[in-house]
């Protein structure tokens, strides 16, 4: 018992390592700065003016929804990235017949990645904040920090489903950049919920970084974290729904694998 | 200059094929539209015209062709590369700016699909058919914008070619263009020491170029001749970059070397 | 007669860098004073185990690469000075399935090098005809690469680097990884390309191909030409002498300089086999170096010791293995 706990943690600690190598063996401060925080701060300016030639004009509702998407990319696409760099380098037959636990072995390629991510959204709501002059309280920091995780937490979730789907189609690039986009449109990112048509605010509820953003806002408006705390629950258990259903997929769909022969699609 | 029109005319037809059977390019092209004209639809619900509608569908369009630009011009010689091409295209008797051009612009031509499917989606979204104010302009625009396109994906291409990651790089540009050029934010929200820089960017005339002709306001022909001009000077400039890097290439053995 | 193609004392060194935060940087020797001569219509092979330096001598001859040192000439030209001039007049084809537009028909892709190429418009028609007739792939040339076998793909590089009409051709090991039948095939068709009067350089580490196909061979290793002649000559240079083998129980590094001390042992290799080693010595002719072998064994657990006659695998091993690292 202990012995298999001890292997799944190796698993995961050496996967970590590795792409923690991948991710850090180019970048350098200038490459982390120019490559993971411009873009975001970009991202964020470009919502802020759109909401501000729109008419919505509200700054605070962009940066949140848009610097916790910084957080969130990473666990969403990190795994799925991994399974499609692993099929172009033809080692996804290798990792799929070892014996490995899956969790292991996925989610360990994920943690620094999201971890990155969560440094990156902190830098965004700052940056972003000092460029459109929102004002952050202090004491609202640790709590957002918190809300970040959480919401890095339940997009990994996802990302595991999108995983998944990468285990069984070859243009997983395809589906990840169709995950982010409907999050920026539906999950609360950069268009504010009651305008969105009801039956896709509807589905909007059942997203990860919905609850997350809508925390966060709360929080930026003076919030204390237990306030928020039904929402972090919500979105807690959202990431660990997608996380179930995304384990039971890899397992259902690499079996489907291995009788379609569909691993190697290079 | 016949050969360079053929080499220029014929290589972006092939790799306008090439490009245009993957799918993920494809479906940048059309769902980068798609998304952000919904999303713009979502926002303006406040006080919406048709003049805005119209604005919007085109703007996503661009948006959607600079955003394939940007992943995948930009990166044109690393892609080449790692499908061990590029060094048999150093290797042709063709002066290499020559063979690049070609890619970018095929890239920038499959916003075609861009443009269409911004146009349609937006007649069965906003329910407002799109009326083309002048169409002979329309349709003149849209060559000049596409080599603005081109142009600026083949200068990135040069200018980011030492990067390892030069798709990133490029993405770094996705936003600040899309912002820059008026393609769904209109100019003046900006601040006001922000619009001198996008005149320097060649879509901004692009943009108003297809807006002009779209809605009639104004005449299109002298957004055509900047944007023609401006994609001039991105190419002497690509094409001077790309001169260096070939040499030092050449010089460092790092040609098939990531 | 001037040569055709022509290498002068080329040198080349790749700069690495490594390390994530202290980029600490290396530099590599893959070329360390490479020269020889090719005639007109002749076919020349670069025989070397992979890393020698074969590929780095080629793509500073097509000019991909400059080199760092040393000079080199095609058709009398000058590679660096002359590079356009000579990118016209030679063909270039690699091995392996890299190198082509998957998404595009053999066709396209051929109709996209002919025009960077400056194929004659008019002509570019037949001219592909008559390729995909030359390599066998007429009837599948409207269908996309991706669907092609290594075999396939190699046939339309082939056909691809013969676009212009070239009259060097260089094949940077062309029948990597095909299947025997394929690579007889594709053997079949750069000896006709000899016979065309083509003058091709050619590097292969299969020694068998070197031997069909050439004229000449140099042997390359550790970046120099170790050993350059006929295959006749270099079989020559081995037939004679003589190859003691001596199975051995754990033989230290200084057991093996003590054999190679011995007069007239040109070779020592040691090899494993099953749970033992097998020290393999050679010796030039009129030596026969049993008797000291075994004497300097001593204190070395010996097994089986036999005696053969050397073969050309003998040779090339010894030539790869024994070049001395740096000079």
């Amino acid at each position: 018992m202990i012995r298999a706990v001890e292997r799944r943690l190796r698993v995961f600690a050496f996967g970590g390592l590795l792409s923690y190598r991948a991710l850090f063996g180019w970048v350098n401060p200038y490459v982390f700065i120019g490559v993971m925080v411009i873009p975001d701060l970009t991202q964020i300016v470009f919502f802020a003016y759109l909401g501000r030639a729109t008419g919505i004009g509200d700054d605070t509702f962009f940066l949140v929804g848009n610097a916790l998407v910084a957080a969130a990319i990473p666990g969403l696409f990190g795994m799925a990235d991994t399974i499609s760099d692993e099929r172009r380098t033809h080692t996804l037959s290798l990792l799929v017949v070892s014996p490995a636990s899956r969790l292991s072995l996925f989610l360990g390629r994920a943690l620094p990645i999201a971890l990155n991510g969560v440094a990156v959204s902190v830098i965004a709501f700052a940056g972003g904040s000092l460029i459109l002059g929102v004002k952050i309280p202090l004491t609202a920091i640790p709590a957002l920090v918190v809300v970040i995780a959480v919401t890095a937490f339940a997009c990994t979730g996802l990302g595991l489903v999108n995983a998944s789907i990468g285990l069984r189609q070859r243009e997983s690039a395809t589906i990840s950049n169709l995950i982010f986009y409907f999050l920026l449109l539906a999950a609360g990112v950069n268009v504010p919920l009651a305008l969105l048509p009801d039956w896709l605010a509807t589905i909007a509820q059942g997203l990860p970084v919905t609850h997350g953003a809508e925390a966060a806002r709360e929080l930026v408006a003076g919030a204390r974290l237990a306030d928020v705390a039904g929402l972090l629950g919500a979105e807690l258990l959202i990431g660990a729904a997608y996380a179930l259903v995304g384990l039971a997929a890899i397992r259902a769909f690499e079996l489907q694998a291995r009788r379609g022969a569909s691993l190697e699609l290079a | 200059m016949r050969r360079a029109l053929r080499a220029v005319v014929l290589g972006g037809a092939l790799h306008f094929k090439q490009e245009s059977r993957n799918p993920f390019f494809l479906w940048i092209v059309i769902c980068t539209p798609l998304v952000y004209a919904t999303m713009a639809y979502f926002l303006f619900r406040g006080g919406q015209d048709d003049a805005t509608l119209v604005t919007a569908s085109l703007g996503s369009a661009l948006m959607g062709i600079w955003s394939l630009t940007t992943t995948a011009a930009a990166s044109t010689l690393g892609r080449q590369r790692r499908v061990g091409i590029l060094e048999l295209l150093v290797a042709a008797p063709t002066p290499f700016w020559l063979t690049i051009v070609p890619i970018t612009l095929a890239l920038a031509a499959l916003g075609v699909y861009s443009l269409a499917t911004g146009l349609i989606y937006v007649t069965v979204l906003f329910g407002v058919p799109v009326t083309i104010a002048n169409p002979f302009a329309f349709c003149v625009s849209v060559l000049p914008m596409i080599l603005s396109m081109g142009m600026l994906g083949f200068l990135f291409c040069a200018a980011f070619v030492r990067f390892r990651s030069s798709w990133m790089v490029g993405n770094l540009f996705e936003f600040p263009v899309w912002t820059l050029s008026g393609m769904l934010i209109p100019i003046a929200v900006l601040p006001v020491w922000v619009e001198p820089i996008s005149w320097f960017v060649a879509p901004t005339w692009g943009m108003s170029a297809l807006r002009e002709a779209a809605l009639g306001n104004a005449s299109p022909w002298d957004d055509i001749g900047m944007c023609i001009a401006l994609s001039v000077v991105y190419a002497a400039a690509g094409g001077a970059l790309l001169r260096v890097f070939l040499r030092s290439a050449l010089r460092r053995g790092t040609l098939a070397l990531s | 007669m001037a040569p055709v193609i022509e290498a002068l004392d080329l040198h080349r060194t790749y700069k690495t860098t490594t390390g994530t935060f202290r980029r600490r940087s290396l530099e590599v020797e893959a070329v360390r004073g490479v020269s020889f001569e090719i005639g007109e219509g002749e076919l020349f092979g670069l025989l070397g185990p992979n890393g020698a330096g074969k590929t780095t001598t080629i793509k500073m001859l097509i000019t991909l690469l400059i080199p760092t040192a040393g000079s080199a000439r095609v058709l009398g030209r000058d590679v660096v000075d002359h590079a356009m001039w000579v990118r016209q007049r030679i063909g270039y084809v690699f091995g392996g399935d890299r190198g082509l537009y998957e998404r595009l028909s053999a066709w396209d892709n051929l109709r996209y090098f002919a025009e960077l190429y400056g194929v004659e418009p008019r002509r570019q028609k037949a001219r592909l005809e008559e390729l995909l007739d030359l390599v066998g792939l007429r009837g599948r040339e409207r269908e996309r690469v991706e669907g092609y076998s290594r075999g396939m793909r190699q046939r339309l590089h082939i056909a691809r680097g013969l676009l212009h009409d070239p009259p060097v051709l260089f094949l940077d090991e062309p029948t990597l990884g095909v299947d025997p039948v394929g690579a007889r095939e594709l053997r079949a068709m750069i000896s006709s390309l000899k016979d065309a009067g083509k003058t091709v350089l050619l590097t292969t580490h299969y020694m068998f191909e070197a031997d069909t196909l050439c004229d000449r061979i140099a042997v390359v290793a550790r970046g120099r030409i170790v050993a350059e002649g006929t295959p006749r000559e270099l079989k020559a240079s081995v037939a004679s002498g003589s190859v003691v083998e001596v199975e051995v129980y754990g033989i230290e590094d200084d057991a093996v300089e003590r054999l190679r001390s011995i007069e007239g042992v040109t070779a020592v290799t040691v090899e494993p086999r099953d749970h033992a080693q097998v020290v393999i010595v050679q010796a030039a002719p009129g030596h026969e170096p049993a008797q000291e072998v075994l004497a300097r064994l001593d204190g070395v657990s010996v097994g089986r010791v036999s005696s053969r006659e050397p073969t050309l695998e003998d040779a090339y091993v010894a030539l790869v293995t024994d070049a001395p690292a740096t000079q």
